[in-house]
């Protein structure tokens, strides 16, 4: 008896379970065009290749292994900070490299396995450029959750004060000039505009600018391009 | 042996052959992305993150499992990684907003069935869904559920059960209503 009602109430459940989240048609041509869109933005450029002449080709070795040296020296040795005292220009005369017996010095040894570059020593545009690299890519990442947020969101919810913000950012790295990658650039330009328009939503007329904001992350295939442009297995930080 | 040519044919460059290639799997790929999320958007953001993978990985294709088994599995983890960044920013608004859990569906407020049951698999753990949607709405088998989730056929069969089994204990104050 039991049984009986189990296996109606299973196969109940199997026949309505069809019904649940029923597929539309599948929408191949856009997907398609899509696809191809992000592929080809995931293209590396193929860089030019210029024969090199031997003599030049062993001198840029060389160098490289230097640099690479430099590099793992500054990594692996720990180096002192300059206490106040010492950076200032009169105790500089006096006592070049002395510790102060009260205050020990800091080692600055990085961190191994950290992110973070080198807090002293090193070429500061390198730094800089390496830390622009991070945060492009955090970046990037927030505005693509946000997005797959918005996309599927009530419009209810605000998303004006996100977005405001997400605009910002995208505006100062614009601005910062160390992205120098002309599709991470023109991708920050299209997500400027996508990101205004959500800013500067007009409650009345929402609906209609939901739409057109959706049209235009559609044909500018922003989503697939975020994905391609985040690094592999950067993760989201809430 | 079908498939192993067009795959042949899609890494020497055959563009003919890659819109082959999707046009063959995409209905299959797109049906099952849009049951696990019941979005048209996402499912179709999921649907062409799975293709480009595949495209892109294509060469390192073994033809172990089947074709469509294989899409199918970058399909799976497409979804549940997109997934979770979209669940983990709703909770974090959730905590921001402090909302109220009011809001959530009451249990004893809607006699609809169907609505009950397509809670009770939102409900359905992850791994329970997945298997449940795959067999008992979409028609895999489960040694293509195995091959797809990496894991044993028997282990399909397990989840699968299991999943019923919640879905009955779900709905069995309702049936009654099934009886009549």
């Amino acid at each position: 008896m039991m049984d009986e009602r189990e296996d109606r109430l299973d196969e109940w459940v199997r026949d309505a379970a069809r019904e649940y989240n029923p597929p539309p048609p599948t929408p191949r041509a856009e997907m398609w065009e899509a696809i191809q869109a992000g592929r080809r933005a995931a293209r590396v450029v193929p860089r030019p290749i210029h024969p090199v002449r031997t003599p030049l080709r062993w001198g840029l070795g060389i160098a490289a292994l230097l640099a690479l040296g430099i590099a793992i020296g500054r990594i692996t040795v720990p180096s002192r900070t300059e206490t106040p005292a010492a950076s200032s220009p009169t105790s500089t005369a006096q006592t070049p490299a002395q510790p102060v017996p009260d205050q020990p010095v800091q080692s600055v040894t990085p961190n191994r396995g950290s992110r973070s570059p080198a807090p002293s020593g090193g070429d500061p545009r390198g730094r800089s450029e390496v830390a622009a690299v991070f945060a492009t890519g955090d970046h990037l990442t927030q505005v693509e959750t946000f997005l797959t947020e918005f996309g599927t969101r009530a419009p209810a919810t605000d998303f004006a004060g996100q977005a405001q913000d997400l605009l910002t950012n995208t505006r100062l790295l614009l601005d910062s000039k160390r992205v120098a990658d002309v599709r991470t650039r023109k991708l920050l330009e299209d997500l400027e505009l996508v990101l205004a328009q959500i800013a500067t939503l007009n409650p009345r007329q929402r609906r209609q600018d939901l739409d057109l904001i959706a049209d235009g992350l559609a044909q500018s295939h922003l989503r697939t391009r975020l994905r391609n442009a985040i690094p592999a297995g950067s993760a989201i930080r809430l | 042996m079908e498939s192993t040519s067009l795959v042949a044919r899609v890494l020497a460059g055959d563009q003919d052959a890659e819109r082959e290639l999707y046009d063959s799997h995409v209905d299959r790929v797109y049906r099952l992305v849009y049951r696990m999320v019941g979005d048209g958007e996402l499912a179709a953001d999921y649907t062409q993150d799975t293709f480009i993978r595949a495209f892109d990985r294509l060469a390192t294709f073994r033809g172990e499992a089947a074709l469509s088994t294989w899409i199918t599995a970058i399909a799976i983890s497409v979804v549940y990684n997109g997934q979770r960044k979209v669940k983990r920013l709703r909770a974090r608004e959730v905590d921001l907003e402090h909302a109220d859990p009011v809001a959530a569906p009451a249990r004893e407020a809607d006699p609809d069935l169907k609505l009950k049951l397509a809670t009770a698999i939102e409900g359905l753990p992850e791994g329970y869904r997945t298997v449940f949607l795959m067999h008992d709405v979409e028609g895999y088998t489960h040694l293509e559920i195995g091959s797809a989730l990496g894991i044993q056929e028997g282990t399909s069969k397990a989840q699968l059960s299991r999943a019923r089994a919640k879905l009955r204990q779900q709905l069995a104050e309702y049936a009654g209503d099934l009886a009549s």
